[in-house]
Parts: structure tokens; sequence; C-alpha cells
């Protein structure tokens, strides 16, 4: 079919153009396909699919293809606990795959020396679709991420100077990124581009909310979830949006009067307009990612549900979906409603990746 | 046929040659060129400044000690008489006090002529510092502990040390960054040749001799007193008033060389 249809474009006249172009451009496919090992490797790398329900990738993959190597050596970084100052904390020690990586029981996870973090550890998945990181959207790509959480006194408490000079006296490292990035020293690019190989694989897409939404064997909804849905849809949806359940945005969720301990958004933008602001933050496998809050200051969903039903305080920055026409604060809930949204929730656990081996720590 | 395949295959073969020829263009069309020097020196008043301890006297009599000098110079351009100017692209230098390399860099290209005027910013703009962070290399390179982690971006200006008249002696940290209002700390330093000119020909190097007064990172349009000079962490306020202080004062040419 192909063979004629070509044949038959060569005979028009002012097909050359298109044939033309169409070689040209083959050429470059084949060449950035040679350059990068993209089509070979790429099945071996966990979450490069675009999920069907998911809105388009924010990430550049053309910037830091995946391959099989480069995620094998991101991950190795991940769960590498020589890449804190005392050699104790891992990235893989706030952020654990069955909690799709949050870090379940701590407020505040415990860094270097014990010391608290600020704030609580936030679930890592779908970073590609992630355009700012942190809960105040100071970040502003996946690579650089890595680099707060690294170099955070409270955290890992290691100068990224330092960090380098320890992959650089490791033979196995040394090997390692020489293998995926060619010979020369480990500096900062290929440090941050194979730690985001293994970040950016993180990949939640098949929970029986997606099966359900994408007509899937598995996705069969009861009544009760599906009315919880359809609350989820009318009540949280204005923030909690897509499929992603975020809609990226920062907003004040009515949690304190004054924002002292921590300013949230304004702490980056300096803007009072933005004090107690913070990342709505993906419900995915929400049921699995407790405490809840930037502070963790909640340690159940029905605690959640509970503080949007009455317990929304009022600030000049509270965001205006918290505040009916009547003047009423938060989100009104009915008992039946809280109970059909909590069914609905545990329904965005994805059961897959919150037990994929090949998220997990390497043995 | 044959001249149908033919004449794809000439299109892409000329295509790929247009390419390298409008290269080769843009070389053959630049203007004569030549190279200037920009040379550092960080100096406490009129001395000249050090990591060692030395303590330093700011005008009202207080003392201090250094311990850290850094600062990036970048987007400098050179202006002419006629007000005409050369913006030399993708110039970042991080110069830093205990590194006597980074305080000489050259900048090429410059298009020939007689300059009268230079101006730089003192930091990094925020489409460099904000972008692709796999390019963040040299005197970019976050590794280089000019960089805030939790913000994207580096810190423009660093100055560590000891206020050591105040009692009990007070640390004395100064990181001044930031490319957002309302506390952006980009600011340009422009000083002046005091009527030398710079003459820029191909084949020879003048050089700009600079010199960086400490002193007026706390004394300029506002005036600190060391023992309430507030530690700077983040963009504020008081930043910004640091980072005013540093464009208008700090920087002078103390002379202009033809070769």
């Amino acid at each position: 079919m192909r063979a004629t249809h070509l044949l038959r474009t060569l005979r028009q006249p002012l097909a050359h153009w298109r044939l033309a172009a169409l070689l040209a451009l083959g050429g470059v496919v084949v060449a950035s396909a040679s350059c990068s090992k993209v089509a070979s490797l790429e099945l071996a790398v966990p979450g490069t699919e675009q999920p069907a329900n998911f809105p388009a990738m924010v990430y550049n993959l053309a910037k830091n293809p995946p391959s099989a190597a480069a995620f094998e050596l991101g991950k190795a970084l991940f769960y590498d606990k020589r890449l804190s100052h005392d050699g104790t904390v891992s990235c893989g020690s706030c952020h654990q795959v069955a909690a799709a990586f949050a870090q379940p029981g701590f407020r505040f996870s415990p860094g270097v020396g014990g010391r608290p973090g600020a704030r609580n550890a936030p679930a890592l998945q779908n970073l590609r679709w992630r355009r700012s990181f942190m809960a105040d959207g100071g970040v502003l790509g996946l690579e650089l991420q890595a680099l707060a959480p690294l170099t955070d006194a409270h955290e890992m408490s290691m100068p990224l100077a330092d960090a380098l000079a320890r992959l650089n006296a490791d033979t196995n490292y040394q090997q390692h990124f020489a293998a995926v990035y060619g010979p020369g020293k480990i500096d900062t690019p290929q440090f941050l581009r194979a730690l985001a190989q293994f970040t950016a694989s993180l990949t939640s897409a098949n929970s029986r909310y997606d099966k359900y939404v994408r007509h899937e064997a598995g996705g069969e909804f009861t009544a009760q979830e599906v009315s919880g849905l359809a609350v989820f849809k009318a009540k949280c949806g204005g923030c909690h949006a897509t499929d992603l359940f975020t809609d990226e945005s920062f907003r004040n969720n009515g949690l304190d009067r004054t924002f002292a301990r921590d300013s949230g958004r304004a702490h980056i933008t300096s803007w009072p307009t933005d004090r107690g602001r913070f990342r709505v933050p993906s419900l995915r496998n929400v049921a699995a990612t407790g405490p809840y809050m930037h502070d963790g200051r909640f340690a159940t969903l029905a605690q959640v549900l509970a503080h949007y039903n009455h317990g929304v305080q009022p600030s000049a920055t509270l965001d205006p979906l918290l505040r009916q026409p009547d003047g009423q604060l938060g989100i009104t809930l009915t008992a039946q409603e809280q109970a059909g949204l909590l069914t609905f929730l545990n329904t965005l656990t994805d059961q897959a990746f919150l037990t994929d081996n090949r998220l997990g720590p390497p043995h | 046929m044959k001249k149908y395949l033919l004449l794809p295959f000439l299109l892409v073969v000329f295509g790929a040659a247009g390419v390298l020829n409008s290269c080769k263009k843009d070389a053959d069309s630049q203007p004569t060129v030549g190279t200037v020097s920009l040379e550092l020196a960080n100096m406490v008043g009129t001395q000249p400044l050090a990591l060692d301890g030395t303590a330093y006297s700011t005008a009202s009599g207080e003392t201090f000690t250094v311990s850290t000098l850094k600062y990036y110079i970048s987007n400098i351009t050179f202006a002419k008489a006629d007000g005409s100017t050369y913006a030399a692209p993708g110039e970042y230098h991080l110069i830093d006090a205990s590194k006597s390399a980074s305080t000489n860099f050259t900048v090429s290209k410059v298009p020939t002529g007689d300059y009268t005027g230079v101006s730089f910013v003192v930091g990094v703009d925020s489409t460099t510092t904000k972008g692709d962070p796999l390019a963040l290399s040299g005197d970019l390179n976050p590794a280089n502990a000019m960089y805030w982690a939790w913000a994207t971006g580096h810190i423009f200006l660093k100055l560590e040390g000891t206020v050591t008249s105040a009692s009990p002696n007070k640390a004395l940290v100064c990181h001044i960054g930031g490319y957002r209002q309302p506390y952006s700390a980009l600011v340009t330093a422009a000083p002046s040749f005091k009527g030398s000119t710079l003459q820029v020909r191909s084949g020879t190097t003048p050089k700009i001799r600079l010199s960086a007064d400490v002193l007026k990172i706390f004394d300029g349009p506002t005036r600190f007193t060391l023992s309430s000079f507030p530690t700077t962490m983040m963009p504020s306020a008081a930043s910004v008033q640091v980072a005013q202080n540093y464009a208008a004062g700090m920087f002078a040419v103390a002379g202009v060389q033809a070769n």
C-alpha cells in the first residue's frame, strides 16, 4: 500500500517538495534516534508513556531522554545515603515507594542528625506534569528540585560541591556515569540529569479510578464511589482539577489565620497577597500519603474533610472558593457526602505503583 | 523516474549546504573585533581585602573581618561617546576574593572603536538564572555555592565575616539575590572612566582596572551601621537597599590601559 502510494506521489508534479521534506525529516529522526538510543531503551524505563487521561506532559523528555542505564544510575543516587552530610539520609529515606514517595508517620521527616524538616515530605509522582516544585513553588525545574533537599541543613545538608566530590571519588559511580554520559568528571549537569531520570519516571496512572475513566478492565465503581466522584467534582474539583487532581495553583485553604511560621508562596514572591498560599497537592494515592497538609497536621482523610466542612479559618488571603455566598467559610459536606468522598478517594490508590519493585531500593 | 528522485536528493544536499554556507557568511560579515581585559582589585577603603582575619574599620569606627566575598559580573556593556553601545553576550563571571585567577577575565569579540564607558550587572539575569539547569556549568555552576536551591536562582553577592566591634561579636552574613519584584536585587553598576578612553583594536588587549570597595556595600544611598546591618539570606527590602549601595559606589575605574 505504502509503496504504491509513494509511486503515485512521485508522479504528481508538485510532490517533490513534500518528498524532500519527508526525506529530510527521516534523516533527522534517524540521526536523533541513533544519538540517544531512546527507541530501544525506552521500554525498560518505567513511566515513559503519556497516560490517555492525563493532560499534556510539561517535562521535555528530549532534553533528558529516558534510558535504562541512566534510570538505574538515578535510582542508585536516589537511594544513596552517602549523599547526605553524615551518611544517614538518602532521598529514599523520606520518600518511600509504598507511600507514593511520601513518608508515613512523620509530620516532619528527620534529616541529618535527626533534625526535623520545615514541611511535610510530599509524595513524588507524575513530576513530568509539574511546572514548579515544592509547596511554595520556589523551584522551577525537575532537575533543580533535587538541589533543595540535598543542600538544606535540615535534610541532607550536603553542599553540591561535596556531593560531586564524593561521586567523583567513587569508582562505581565513575564507571556508571562514564557509561551513561561519556568520560570526564561528574559535574552538576550529569548529576542532576541522572537523578531526574529516576524522579521523572515515578508515574502513577493505573489506579482503579484511571481504569474507570479509561473504561478498562478492573475499573468498576460501586454506587457509593460513583456518587463520591460526583460530590468530588462538584465540591473539590475547582482546585483538585484534571486527572492529576491539582490545578497546580497556590491557594490558602484556611488552615490558619496568621502565617508567621510558614508564609508559603509569599516566602518566594514576597507579596503579602501570597501569604498562607500553598500548592494544591495532587490527590493521587492520597490514602497512602498521610499525614496531610504542608505541615502534616491532619493524620487522616476524615480530619481533612472535617477541616473543609467546619474548620476553615478566615484571613485576608483565604481562597475565594472557600467563601460561600452567604459568608459561611469552607465547603458544606453532609456525613453521607463525606463517606462517599472517602470511598472515592480510595479509588485513587494505584497499587501497581506503590508496589513497583523497579522503583524500590536496590538490593 | 530518475529525475524525480534526483530532485529531492538535490534539495536536501543544497539545503544542508545552505545552512553551512550561511554560517560561514555570518563569520565573514563580523566587523573587526578586539579583546578587552578586566581586572578587579577587591578593597576595603584604601586597603586590599585579605580574608585572613585582618580587621577593617568603617568610617564610623566599627570593625569587622571578612571571610568570604564573591559576586557575579555579567551583561557587560561598552558605551561610545556618541551614545552607541555594545552588549557582550554570554559573559558571566564569578569573582571570588579567595581565588586570584577569578579577578581577571577577558571579553572577546568587542567591535573595534573608542569606548568611553562600561556598565555591568552585579548578578545574573533572570532568564539565565532560571534557564536550563543542564547548562549551568563553569562560573554559573550551582556547585559554586552561589545558588539558592529553594528559590531557583543565583546569589548575586555574598559577603561573610564577623563584626568584631559588636559585643559579643556578630556574624556578618550578607547574601544578596532575587530577580522578582518587589525585591529584585538585579542592579547595574556603571563606574566612570573619568575621561579615559578604552581603545579597542584588533591585535591588542586593552585593560580596565576596577576596584571593588567592600565598605560601599554598607554605605551608599542607604547608610547601615554594622551593629544593625541586617543578616540577609533571602530577598527583602533591606537586600534591595544593599544592592543599590553596591551598584552606586562599590566599583570604581582605577585605570584604563591601552595594552
